[in-house]
């Protein structure tokens, strides 16, 4: 069986897909965003914190399914289910597909956290296995997206237009930087995405927290964004009103 | 002191008593009672919409003098310290202390003290349980009665009397005391309706004074009146009191007015507002009175279920416009109830409110039935009274009058029997931990010492019966609970349908995960050793780090892990099961386990050496089925799937705190309710919800000033944030919230 690095098994979990769900956060990750809430998830490797706490655990899709089976009723009344998150959870690829594909054929609901910059093979290969893709957009061109991530946005549009050409249920999750990446040509590349894809599950824009300064220090990472301040709600509502005057009045804040 | 003669109404009282002390007991107690009402009642506020406040004098007679005590009450230290402050004159002095001399060994707390055979008083040395370290305390107080106030309503008072004389008709000499007695109480009562009908005229308080002639002569008519009549006769049976399933017994009253045009729906509000305003400790904050005043609305069993419900609504509603610490609405909940009821209460709940905590019918009512042995029409008459003790409605008695504290019981195992704190022996030695060669030797002499002292609490809570019985009829809880009257029996002189008792026990989950670290570092992994354990615990941890690190490490219960949950299973077990055992081995019906809380476990928690969870000593306990504070890390779903392990039917009510951020309620009411539903459905009986922004309560540290409206559930009761001492804020602060 396929052990994964997992480093955190989030129950009651409220903002990754509908109802009570449980989210596995995988490590492993495909992109280097600047404003990265989860550096823990970068390395695929069991890491050693500055404080001596240690990040990552090996894990079977079988020992999390136990866990995850812990909370069914919830899921059931509420409409919820596991949620892969990471990282990018695709990154540990045999791990996600195998985790996935037993949680479907135990009736679970199942939502995939993903970025999307991964091989077509694979996204092709987890689809019939996820029920709700959580689909990150991060930046509008394939420039802005390789300085603010480490690698342009141009296999990600495509394993989108791949996901929604094949069925797949899709909701798109917008990390919104103020001064980074929250530029009226992003908002509208947003829209314009919002237009093309009616048949898209929503979109939610997921305002920057500065939480994850810790974070990063604890794993040895410098943080770049100290400037950067949590996004106001009047910033918030001004994202909402570009995207409305666009003909995208969808997205909802998440 | 204002008053002409200094003390006269203890001096009354007192000449009552002497006069009757060898008396029948009953009608002692009813002449004692004329001494005492009109007497003790206050002046009718200028907004007051019913009378009857009281304000108990310093020598009395109580079920649950809120100082402290049971039946006849003097408060020596008070009387004291106003005699000390403002002397008096040489014999007036003199007049004071023979008064103080006289109670000294008539008060019933006293009797029942004295009454202790010596090897009782050995297991329970001292009453003094928020000053010295102990494993069990005995509590003095005849708590939780809840009344027939249908009967009270339906009857009124010519009908109760009329139904006092039938049966006096017929009766033995001993009955026929007892009735006269009770005949007394009820022209004590109608002297007070009339009394107060004047002072309300005086102070222009017409509708008031209308309904308090009204009710003197007929039985009420309407929801003004009803209120009226219950509130009164509360007064004279309690200050400390609880109301039963108000929306069953004013329901019909409610919608009576309604219907015949005679009240509005607003005026009727304004009327409810006005009874949760005059609720003693709504605005004095009394220190015990709060920990009572229940209100019951909805659940199973209810005549008039439609009635009810539309009382149950104008309830909640009262509660949402006043925002007091009391009444402690509760709802009890069930399949099928009415949705409009559920969803205005979580309404109320999401808005910051901390009422109602929310019972769970189709759990309880099975779980009643087994814990008390009655039928099921029986055990739909349950009612949380206090903290969340059950009771039968007006059929069953269970006061707790007694405390443990398990984590000490097994703090004193782990020592040979010896208070780790003062070096005091304690309770039975049978060897120290270093002693135990495997961890059953050890939970073998846990359950001997949680067994020695719960024989102990059995005891003594039978003995108070007994000795209340000797002293007094509680006439106002006999006339208003079911068979005293057919009995010719008081209360707890073989009235009661149902004689049962209540044993509080305290940091139950601190002693089921002090046993699993044990099992896991001392016995299992062998890392930590017998001596070095004791010696790290002793220090509160001063140079042993590690040790406690790897106890802190250990499983803990409220993350859904078995190892940690089986442990709090077998510590909720054992001590329900010795304590069960009571009723074979005492007179008592019953004698049950309750998990409740108010802030006993902070207080008890001071006197409590470091613990083998990793607690430091003088750390709080934990609080009723809750997981030790920051150590449930695995989510609000994982907590409650632990609470539902533990086995409802084996105790008389347990308490589940839950607090949330408001957001859960606000942006996620969906999965918020989906989450209740399947935490009811998978057995959990109770929760005390409540809503906070953990920013407030930081800022209402900093700026108490601001922040006077801030209500939070301490466990047992409401209190105002602002008024909390500081460590009680802090560990509110620390309690999981979940977002």
């Amino acid at each position: 069986m396929t052990t994964g690095i997992i480093f955190n098994i989030q129950r009651f979990s409220l903002h990754d897909g509908p109802g009570i769900r449980t989210t596995v956060f995988a490590k492993g990750c495909t992109l280097r965003c600047i404003w990265c809430h989860n550096p823990e998830a970068i390395s695929p490797h069991l890491e050693t914190g500055a404080h001596g706490q240690v990040f990552g655990q090996p894990m079977t899709a079988a020992e999390v399914l136990l866990i995850v089976e812990k909370d069914r009723r919830y899921y059931d009344t509420s409409g919820g289910g596991l949620t892969l998150s990471g990282g990018e959870p695709l990154f540990q690829f045999a791990f996600a597909r195998e985790l996935l594909s037993r949680a479907k054929a135990s009736g679970l609901h199942t939502a995939l956290d993903t970025a999307g910059n991964v091989p077509r093979g694979w996204v092709a290969e987890i689809l019939p296995f996820v029920d709700l893709f959580l689909y990150d957009i991060k930046a509008h061109t394939p420039d802005v997206h390789r300085r603010l991530t480490g690698a342009p946005n141009t296999r990600i549009l495509n394993n989108l237009d791949y996901l929604v050409e094949h069925g797949a249920a899709v909701r798109l999750r917008c990390p919104l930087i103020p001064g980074i990446n929250d530029s009226v040509d992003h908002l509208r590349f947003i829209a314009a995405l919002s237009r093309r894809f009616p048949q898209l599950d929503g979109i939610d824009l997921m305002p920057f927290h500065d939480l994850a300064a810790g974070k990063w220090r604890a794993v040895g990472r410098t943080w770049q964004l100290d400037e950067i301040k949590s996004a106001a709600p009047d910033q918030q509502a001004a994202w909402l009103n570009v995207l409305r005057a666009e003909g995208c009045d969808r997205a909802r804040i998440g | 002191m204002n008053e002409p003669h200094p003390f006269s109404v203890e001096h009354a009282f007192t000449e009552a008593y002497r006069r009757h002390q060898h008396t029948h007991p009953a009608l002692r107690e009813a002449y004692c009672l004329q001494a005492q009402f009109p007497a003790i009642f206050l002046p009718i506020r200028k907004d007051d919409r019913f009378a009857g406040r009281i304000a108990y004098k310093h020598i009395g007679f109580s079920p649950q003098p809120h100082t402290g005590g049971v039946g006849y009450y003097c408060d020596h230290a008070a009387l004291r310290a106003i005699i000390e402050a403002h002397p008096l004159s040489a014999s007036d002095h003199r007049a004071v202390e023979a008064m103080l001399d006289f109670w000294r060994t008539e008060e019933t707390r006293a009797k029942v003290r004295a009454a202790m055979p010596p090897t009782l008083a050995e297991a329970l040395p001292s009453d003094a349980w928020t000053e010295e370290p102990g494993v069990v305390f005995p509590l003095y107080r005849m708590a939780g009665a809840n009344l027939d106030y249908d009967r009270l309503l339906h009857r009124g008072i010519p009908g109760l009397r009329a139904d006092v004389t039938a049966v006096r008709a017929a009766a033995t000499p001993d009955s026929a005391a007892f009735y006269d007695a009770l005949l007394i109480a009820l022209n004590t009562l109608e002297r007070s309706a009339l009394y107060l009908a004047e002072q309300a005229d005086k102070g222009g308080f017409a509708r008031i004074a209308a309904s308090l002639r009204a009710i003197a002569v007929y039985a009420p008519e309407t929801l003004h009146q009803a209120i009226q009549l219950v509130y009164l006769y509360t007064m004279h049976a309690t200050l400390q009191c609880n109301f039963g399933r108000m929306d069953m017994y004013l329901g019909d009253f409610l919608q009576h007015d309604l219907e015949t045009g005679r009240t509005t729906r607003e005026e009727a509000l304004d009327d409810l507002i006005g009874f949760w305003r005059i609720m003693p400790s709504f605005e004095a904050n009394l220190e015990r009175v709060k920990f009572d005043l229940r209100v019951i609305i909805g659940g199973r069993g209810r005549r008039n279920p439609e009635n009810a419900d539309a009382f149950a609504l104008l309830a909640l509603e009262a509660s949402d416009r006043v925002r007091g610490i009391v009444p402690q609405l509760s709802l009890r909940c069930y399949t099928g109830m009415n949705p409009d009821v559920y969803t205005r209460a979580l309404d109320l709940i999401g808005s910051g409110a901390t009422f109602p905590i929310l019972y769970n019918d189709d759990v309880n009512i099975p779980a009643v039935m087994r814990a008390f042995d009655i039928d099921e029409a029986a055990a739909e008459q349950y009612v949380p009274f206090g903290c969340g003790e059950y009771v039968i409605d007006h059929r069953s008695f269970g006061t707790p009058n007694a405390i443990i504290n398990l984590p000490k019981g097994l703090e004193i195992t782990l020592r040979g029997g010896v208070d780790s704190i003062t070096g005091a022996r304690m309770g039975l030695s049978g060897g120290s931990l270093p002693d135990f060669s495997t961890f059953d030797d050890l939970l073998a002499a846990y359950q001997r010492q949680v067994e020695y002292f719960t024989d102990a609490a059995g005891e003594f809570q039978a003995l108070e019966y007994r000795v209340a019985g000797q002293e007094a009829a509680f006439l106002y809880f006999s006339l208003l609970y079911d068979d005293c009257l057919e009995r010719g029996m008081p209360m707890f002189s073989g009235g009661v349908r149902h004689l049962g008792g209540t044993y509080e026990t305290y940091g139950n989950i601190t002693a089921a995960d002090s046993l699993t670290a044990i099992r896991r570092w001392v016995y299992e992994e062998r890392t930590i050793a017998p001596e070095m354990l004791l010696t790290a615990l002793d220090a509160d941890f001063e140079g042993y780090a590690q040790v406690r690190e790897q106890l802190l490490n250990a499983p803990k219960f409220g993350n859904d892990d078995e190892t940690a949950d089986a442990m709090a299973v077998w510590v909720l077990e054992q001590v329900c099961g010795v304590t069960r055992a009571q009723r074979e081995k005492t007179a008592l019906d019953s004698f049950l386990v309750v998990v409740i809380n108010n802030s006993a476990h902070i207080l008890l928690g001071k006197l409590t050496a470091a613990s083998a969870d990793g607690r430091r000593a003088g750390e709080p306990l934990t609080n009723g089925h809750t997981a030790t504070n920051g150590m449930e890390k695995n989510g609000v779903t994982a907590l409650l799937n632990s609470m539902v392990k533990l086995d409802p039917t084996i105790h008389a009510g347990a308490t589940h705190n839950l607090k949330f951020a408001r957001s859960v309620f606000t942006q996620h009411r969906p999965a918020l309710e989906a989450l209740l539903q399947t935490y009811f459905s998978c057995g959990g009986t109770q929760a005390m919800i409540t809503t906070v922004n953990r920013d407030d309560l930081i800022a209402a540290i900093e700026h108490p000033e601001h922040y006077a409206h801030l209500i939070v559930r301490v466990g047992g009761f409401s209190a105002r944030f602002i008024d909390l001492p500081p460590e009680t804020q802090r560990e509110i602060i620390q309690r999981m919230l979940w977002e």
